[in-house]
């Protein structure tokens, strides 16, 4: 057998007495039988069953239906098309990824799987599907089981359930498709057998090199616009303005001791262990005392870089300054955005935040009824905020990626006025660092440095 | 069941340690554990994140306490509590409500002047003046859907702290088994149990007879055949309290280190572990139990070993009622067909069909042979209970048979 389909994907497997390949290959498998034992080839495998969108056959007669696409666009899902339907499209946030990938579907016509980051992504995805496509579609994650011929999910979900529900679609849609190459999570792409595969992006580089994995995950990179050309067409103007914290004698002193403790420890192992990091610290916490008293000293650290009554009085200034416009408040954590609705009565969206609350907030913000919507970071991805001019970060990571988007997001075009996104980092800490880092990308160009 | 973030686990020459507080090591967790319950029991109305603060409050005074174990007991003590949760979005409509409300008195300054006249006190008393409440009771319900502000409603908690502090150590045990790519069982005993929880965590085996009842059994998952995966981790986990209430058994796991390489995590049914499971039932019948004291544990040479092998083919596995070894070396099993069901019956003797050899005899009951043209003479009919002198002439037919 396995030299008759030529590959090398085949293994067997004593415990059950028979072949076994991954669902991945099974297109390949599939060619190279049929090339060999035709006409007696015969592939009784249930096939991934054809889709119809309502909305799309009533637009068909009325006019209408899937946006028009933008040349940019087309050219991605000709790309993506002319490369069979397998591989990665990379476009900036707020160029219409999502659009292309609806069209995709629409065209495909055929069972199919999205996967999306988080919650929040995948049930704005099915809200995209059902308002461009007419089609209510399954949703696998969040607690709920519902497999349909189309289905969204999340990775960590796709990761769990794949090997039970691989087989049964046809097409496999990776939004972000960043987080899909780890370890576990690129069973989600290995675990089914769907023979079209498209990737969607802003920045599919990692930094531990895994995106190389991709291409044969999804397939290779079909078609990439680059930020510059994004940035002077669809996005708007921005400046990013800094606000330092400033940390009294004591606690700076505090967050010195604990800085020292920390580096000292992580650097005296890194000499045993050249690739050791923070995960490898907090397992072997348990039994080791010094990286015990590390770890300690580094959540102390946290709680002074959160310092969130501090980051509460900028807020206000921050609130006093732009009254009357329109703000988005980017919190750390959930903890921290829900700090700050208790504190001045904004809403927020969280994770966790339902469909008919979250239309609620939006609509609201979107009509000026409500002027700050607060966000915990799971708003950094993709996920549709209305139009802002000025947006605050206030704890974060430093990665691009996130700096990209979230600008992406705020910025998107309305009108001639230019948005400003404010950063409040406590001065002298490692969220200093990460603001130079961001800073560090071509997104931001530059960075206006203000005290409040 | 923990989650990754709560497991502690050190690697040490090549060996995976969980955490485990013992007697010996930690006397003095008896106490912890002892005030931990008592926060939780005289915590109906607190919040999550209050109990949790407590907690980690109690533990301030051990410095060798990681924070992580402290995460998994809180974890452990959610598990055996019941929280208010939202079904039907009470917290969404009051923030709804109260934002609405706030939202043209926007901003809420700290210090009211002449630019901004809200203050933030003000506003908030005079919303939950209008509102007909205090704005502490708002606070609380305001942001009720979320897990950390959720109220203890019950806590149905241990047994004792001592049974807190054992869910513990096999909760670590359990996590530690998360990063594992195989198990491997080596047992002497309850095989049937082993092969049952196995089957319902949805592993697969592979069985060798290393002798007379000893058997190593790896377990692993479909795709475990193609690369080392660690996706059936959780479904080691789930099995392991099964195997913990049996006897006789060594187990070794392969657990992927955080550093990509691999250690092996050894245990016993002699490390004292105890499993919230009840020890397999010796015996499944009252019919099998009274033969068995009828037979003896030895008669005419032939020794009886309860559920002493296990025929497989495959996946499929069969671990007959009872094995019979004879000092020269013959073998034979005996399964006793109960009074059950007809659908039982025949998926019985679908099983017996498949691992139908000459060593196997059947006791079969009077009333479930409708037709007599099948009995052979493996079978031995029974009316209330076995009798022995037919199944010594079988047995010795088998011998015959053997030696000849």
């Amino acid at each position: 057998m396995p030299t008759v389909a030529g590959l090398s994907a085949w293994k067997w497997d004593v415990r059950v007495g028979a072949w076994r390949c991954d669902a991945i290959a099974y297109s390949s498998v599939r060619a190279a039988l049929k090339a060999r034992f035709t006409p007696s080839f015969l592939d009784d495998v249930p096939q991934p069953v054809r889709v119809c969108w309502p909305k799309v056959e009533l637009a068909r007669h009325a006019g209408g239906g899937l946006a028009q696409l933008r040349p940019e666009q087309t050219e991605a899902l000709a790309a993506w098309r002319q490369g069979g339907r397998r591989g990665q499209i990379i476009m900036p946030t707020g160029t219409g990824k999502t659009e292309v990938a609806l069209a995709a579907m629409s065209e495909a016509a055929i069972a199919t799987l999205v996967v999306a980051p988080v919650r929040d992504l995948m049930y704005q995805w099915h809200r995209r599907i059902l308002r461009a496509l007419g089609y209510d579609a399954g949703i696998v994650g969040d607690n709920l089981y519902n497999i349909k011929p189309v289905t969204v999910t999340t990775y960590d979900s796709a990761y769990i359930h794949m090997d039970k529900m691989g087989a049964g679609f046809g097409l496999l849609i990776f939004d972000e498709e960043h987080h899909l190459p780890g370890k576990c999570r690129r069973e989600a792409a290995i675990l089914s057998a769907a023979g079209m595969r498209l990737g969607l992006s802003a920045t599919p580089e990692r930094s531990d090199g895994l995106h190389k994995d991709l291409d044969w995950l999804i397939g290779p990179v079909v078609y990439r616009m680059p930020f510059k050309k994004a940035k002077g067409s669809t996005l708007a103007d921005f400046d990013v303005v800094r606000i330092p914290v400033a940390l009294n004698d004591i606690e700076q002193a505090t967050y010195d001791q604990c800085s020292r403790v920390v580096r000292h420890f992580i650097a005296s192992r890194r000499k045993a262990m050249p690739g050791y990091t923070w995960q490898d610290l907090c397992k072997e916490s348990g039994q080791d005392p010094h990286a015990r008293h590390a770890q300690r000293a580094y959540y102390l650290k946290q709680s002074i870089e959160n310092r969130a009554a501090e980051k509460l009085r900028v807020l206000e200034d921050i609130f006093r300054l732009h009254n009357g416009q329109q703000i988005l408040v980017f919190a750390g954590s959930n903890a921290m955005a829900i700090e700050v609705s208790r504190r001045f009565l904004v809403p927020t969206i969280l994770s966790h935040t339902r469909k008919r609350e979250r239309l609620t907030v939006l609509d609201g913000f979107a009509t000026g009824q409500f002027s700050v919507l607060v966000a915990n970071r799971v708003l950094d991805e993709g996920v549709d905020v209305p139009e802002a001019k000025v947006a605050v970060v206030i704890g974060g990571q430093a990665s691009t990626r996130q700096a990209k988007q979230r600008l992406g997001r705020v910025l998107r075009r309305s009108g001639n006025a230019r948005a400003t996104l404010y950063e409040v980092v406590c001065e002298d800490t490692k969220e200093v660092d990460r603001s130079r880092k961001r800073r560090r990308s071509d997104a931001y160009e530059r960075t206006v440095h203000r005290r409040v | 069941m923990l989650t990754s973030e709560q497991s502690i686990v050190e690697f040490k020459a090549g060996r995976a340690i969980p955490d485990r507080l013992t007697q010996k090591t930690h006397r003095h967790y008896t106490g912890y554990a002892e005030k931990m319950l008592c926060i939780y029991r005289n915590g109906i109305g607190t919040q999550r994140r209050c109990l949790h603060r407590q907690i980690e409050t109690l533990f301030a005074g051990e410095p060798s306490c990681p924070i992580r174990r402290i995460q998994a007991f809180c974890k452990l003590l959610d598990d055996a509590g019941v929280f208010a949760t939202d079904p039907s979005g009470e917290a969404a409509k009051l923030r709804v409500k109260v934002f609405s409300r706030a939202a043209s008195l926007h901003p809420l300054v700290q210090q009211p002047d002449r630019l901004f006249e809200h203050g933030q006190q003000q506003v908030k008393a005079q919303l939950a003046d209008e509102l007909g409440t205090t704005w502490q009771r708002i606070e609380q319900a305001l942001y009720m859907d979320v897990t950390a502000f959720q109220q203890l409603e019950g806590f149905e908690g241990y047994s004792d702290p001592a049974a807190l502090l054992s869910r513990y150590n096999v909760a670590q045990l359990q996590a530690c088994l998360y990063q594992a790519e195989s198990m491997t069982v080596a047992a002497t005993s309850d095989f049937k149990t082993i092969l049952r929880y196995a089957k319902l965590a949805r592993l697969l085996h592979e069985i060798e007879r290393l002798g007379p009842s000893r058997y190593r059994i790896i377990f692993s998952g479909p795709a475990s055949v193609l690369r080392e995966s660690r996706r059936y981790g959780v479904n080691f986990a789930k099995f392991l309290p099964a195997l913990l209430a049996c006897k006789g058994w060594k187990m070794t796991a392969i657990i992927q280190t955080p550093w990509g390489g691999s250690a092996t995590l050894d245990i016993s049914d002699r490390d004292g572990f105890t499993s919230h499971l009840p020890s397999p039932q010796e015996f499944d019948s009252g019919l099998e139990e009274n033969f068995a004291a009828k037979f003896g544990p030895e008669r005419d040479g032939w020794q009886l070993v309860r559920e002493g092998d296990i025929l497989h083919d495959h996946q499929r596995t069969f671990v007959p009622d009872f094995t019979f070894r004879h000092h020269d070396g013959t073998e034979a099993f005996l399964e006793i067909v109960g009074f059950w069901t007809p659908e039982y019956l025949a998926h019985r003797r679908q099983v017996l069909r498949q691992f139908r050899r000459p060593g196997m005899l059947m006791a079969v009951p009077e009333k479930s042979l409708r037709e007599k043209t099948g009995v052979t003479e493996n079978i031995l009919v029974y009316k209330t209970a076995i009798r022995i002198g037919p199944l010594m002439e079988a047995l010795e037919t088998l011998r015959t048979k053997a030696g000849s």
